[in-house]
């Protein structure tokens, strides 16, 4: 062949190659899936492997993030104040649709939400409009040590000064200088909103009514007092201002705690492989302050899409299967990971891999939300430092009560 | 008449390009100083004077991400709320306070250590290195370090003071004992590079002056407060200037240590700008605190300046 020809057959090969190169690469889509580390990424990663396999073109890749949710958060505010465009789909703590909605960094998803359970429907419509659908479920329960409580003919307490008797009755008859009568957080993360919230809600109080600031302050000095008497009697340990959420699952696992304040996930991990526990573990409602109700805080994550995908339409598909049935069942059984449908508490397999989910659903289903607000940050800020203080001695329950009426007066107007 | 325009205006034209070649082919010195100086003040234009003019307009601004509404005008209600805001006081006093406390601190120790590695040593690097590994260890991690340190049950601290026969301390339960670990970790941090500017200084101080001065009778205190240091004095005020200014900047360690614990007391202003602008989204009240802290800087190096010109003046 002569040269002319060779030079024009390699520019037409060329050319083929440079046409599939780019229509098979428009026909691949990428989607970036943001994940908070504790959140089981591992376990959904099988998932969206399944998906890749049932929709041939599209991949999900999964970019961790965010140890505590208030770290996710923070990274979150930078990257959508920047309105990058790298995430697609969010895991969002419940607390957080509605900032982002407000802040306009989630699109709308047309999704019919009455099969969901309705504390996850309420927290993820904002202004009629549904921004986020369930991940999975939370609440805060009673850990309990069955082994100790049998052995001193101990029922599980109903109310926080049964918890105390209990408490105080195993620690004189095991005299261990080692076992913690109560563990629950005290360090200023989100998770101390809750420690403040579940003994004020137990006297049928609430923070906001209709969009506006209802505070009791006496019922919250009662709620403070009762976890700075617990530090000061000895029944939760002196440097309890210290103790995260994971400090007390650690603790709890390894057999130095009777009663434990805890998240959902601590279950599979008292059960796991790594637990000296194995077998020993009761979870029960939180208990009541004496003459209120047993009270609990609501907690799980949502799948948001965000606003500045460039991938809407298979962003919300992709969202559409994460909160699916079949989705939220495989979690339940593999990753202890409450369902987000009422349906799915006595389904038979779920209660096999995990019995307690049976005795869980009134649970989570009379939990109560954090105040809804898109200044939610200020009000979990106000709150769960005070709660530091107070556990820490640095402010009186009462002073403490006092501040943060004080700051929520200036953010709930 | 049109082809001698044409004509006049085409040799007009290669003139202006001839001359514009040359000009930048063999620049005079008005052209060299322009082109050299380009590339340094638009890194400045884009790195800093733009970012800190545009910070100055948001703390005018009503502007709050979670409200959902467009940035509105709002003149100097930002600043206006500040006085009415306890934590903006805390915060400020926490800043003034470690400065008073961290600058002074590691002027002492960093002195203490330069003099100590100026000994004639057989072999100098494993000293110079022991003074370089703090400085180039990055502030977070010497924060969470030292935040593990003060820890009430698992830190070395306690540790160490329960096998002298101490009890154990919760270190961060109390505001006053978790400012002084906060102090102690930043001292730490910062004297090993005033140690290095001073080390720098006293290496160039000649060997000849003290030499003289042992033949003159004059005892190592003597030699120290007349010699060693009156010359280092423009070194020690160059290394206070750079201390002062990272003083009243204090994030990282804090922030690692105590999260501002216990309640706010161990925040400082750099966190509550922090706090303000990427947790709660108030650009305006985070950027008006920030044109504060801005001020607060400038005022500092003023006086250093001026203290700096006013021996300058007097020597």
């Amino acid at each position: 062949m002569t040269s002319g020809r060779i030079s024009k057959m390699a520019g037409l090969l060329l050319g083929c190659a440079a046409f599939a190169f780019a229509t098979g690469a428009s026909a691949e889509t990428t989607l970036k899936v943001f994940v908070t580390s504790q959140g089981q990424p591992a376990i959904w990663r099988t998932l969206l492997d399944q998906y890749e396999a049932r929709n041939p073109g599209i991949k999900v890749s999964i970019e961790l993030g965010g140890t505590t949710s208030d770290m996710q958060a923070q990274y979150l505010n930078t990257v959508l104040t920047a309105k990058d465009s790298s995430l697609d789909v969010l895991m969002l703590d419940v607390i957080r649709p509605a900032q982002f909605a407000a802040a306009g960094w989630t699109s709308p998803i047309a999704s019919d939400m009455s099969s969901y359970l309705r504390a996850y429907a309420e927290a993820n419509t904002v202004d009629g409009k549904v921004v986020a659908l369930p991940a999975f479920a939370d609440s805060m329960f009673l850990y309990y040590r069955k082994d100790l409580l049998d052995k001193y003919g101990l029922q599980p307490p109903k109310t926080w000064d049964e918890l105390a008797d209990a408490a105080k009755k195993v620690a004189d008859g095991e005299k261990n200088p080692n076992l913690q009568g109560l563990s629950f957080q005290g360090k200023a993360i989100e998770g101390a909103v809750c420690t403040f919230l579940v003994p004020y809600w137990s006297q049928g109080k609430v923070v906001t009514k209709d969009g506006k600031l209802d505070f009791d302050r006496e019922a919250a000095t009662k709620s403070l007092a009762l976890w700075k008497g617990f530090a000061d009697s000895g029944v939760a340990k002196k440097n309890i201002a210290e103790v995260a959420t994971d400090d007390t699952r650690k603790e709890f696992q390894a057999g130095n705690v009777l009663f434990a304040v805890n998240w959902g996930y601590a279950w599979a991990m008292s059960q796991g492989a790594e637990s000296a526990v194995v077998g020993k573990v009761g979870v029960a409602r939180l208990p009541a302050i004496k003459g209120g109700e047993q009270a609990t805080c609501l907690g799980g994550w949502e799948w948001g899409v965000s606003a500045f995908s460039k991938n809407q339409e298979e962003a919300k598909k992709l969202v559409a299967y994460l909160s699916s049935p079949e989705v939220s069942k495989y979690m339940a059984i593999n990753g202890s990971l409450l369902p987000t449908y009422g349906n799915l508490y006595k389904d038979a397999d779920v209660t096999k891999a995990v019995p307690w989910f049976a005795d869980a659903q009134p649970i989570v289903e009379t939990a109560k939300p954090r105040p809804v607000t898109p200044r939610y940050n200020e009000v979990s800020e106000a709150i769960r430092t005070t709660v530091n203080a107070v556990l820490a001695g640095a402010t009186t329950p009462a002073d403490g009560a006092a501040q943060i009426e004080a700051r929520l007066k200036r953010i709930i107007r | 008449m049109t082809t001698t325009s044409t004509v006049k205006n085409g040799a007009g034209r290669a003139t202006a390009r001839r001359a514009l070649l040359s000009r930048w082919s063999d620049p005079d010195d008005t052209t060299l100083a322009v082109i050299l100086l380009a590339p340094a003040a638009i890194l400045l234009s884009v790195m800093i004077v733009y970012p800190v003019s545009r910070l100055i307009y948001t703390s005018f601004l009503d502007l709050s991400l979670t409200s959902g509404l467009p940035a509105r005008f709002a003149g100097l209600a930002n600043f206006r709320q500040m006085p009415d805001d306890p934590v903006f006081w805390q915060a400020t006093w926490n800043t003034v306070l470690i400065t008073l406390i961290t600058v002074p601190g590691s002027l002492l120790v960093g002195f203490a250590l330069a003099l100590l590695a100026n000994l004639p040593f057989q072999v100098k690097w494993p000293v110079r290195l022991s003074l370089l590994i703090p400085w180039a260890l990055p502030l977070s991690f010497a924060g969470l370090i030292f935040g593990w340190f003060f820890h009430s049950e698992y830190g070395v601290v306690n540790d160490v003071l329960n096998r002298i026969g101490l009890p154990s301390v919760i270190w961060f339960n109390s505001p006053r004992l978790a400012f002084a670990a906060i102090c102690l970790a930043i001292i730490w941090k910062a004297s090993s590079f005033m140690a290095m500017i001073i080390l720098a200084g006293l290496q160039t101080i000649p060997r000849s002056l003290y030499e003289a001065a042992d033949v003159d009778g004059a005892g190592r205190v003597r030699q120290f407060f007349e010699i060693t240091l009156p010359l280092l004095k423009p070194t020690i005020v160059v290394a206070l200037i750079f201390r002062t200014i990272t003083a009243l900047q204090t994030f990282d360690i804090p922030y690692m240590m105590t999260g501002g614990g216990p309640g706010t007391e161990t925040a400082t202003l750099a966190m509550y700008i922090h706090q303000n602008t990427v947790s709660f989204l108030d650009l305006g009240y985070g950027s008006a605190l920030a044109v504060v802290m801005f001020g607060l800087s400038m005022l500092v190096t003023a006086l250093y300046l001026r203290m700096i010109r006013g021996n300058g003046a007097a020597s």
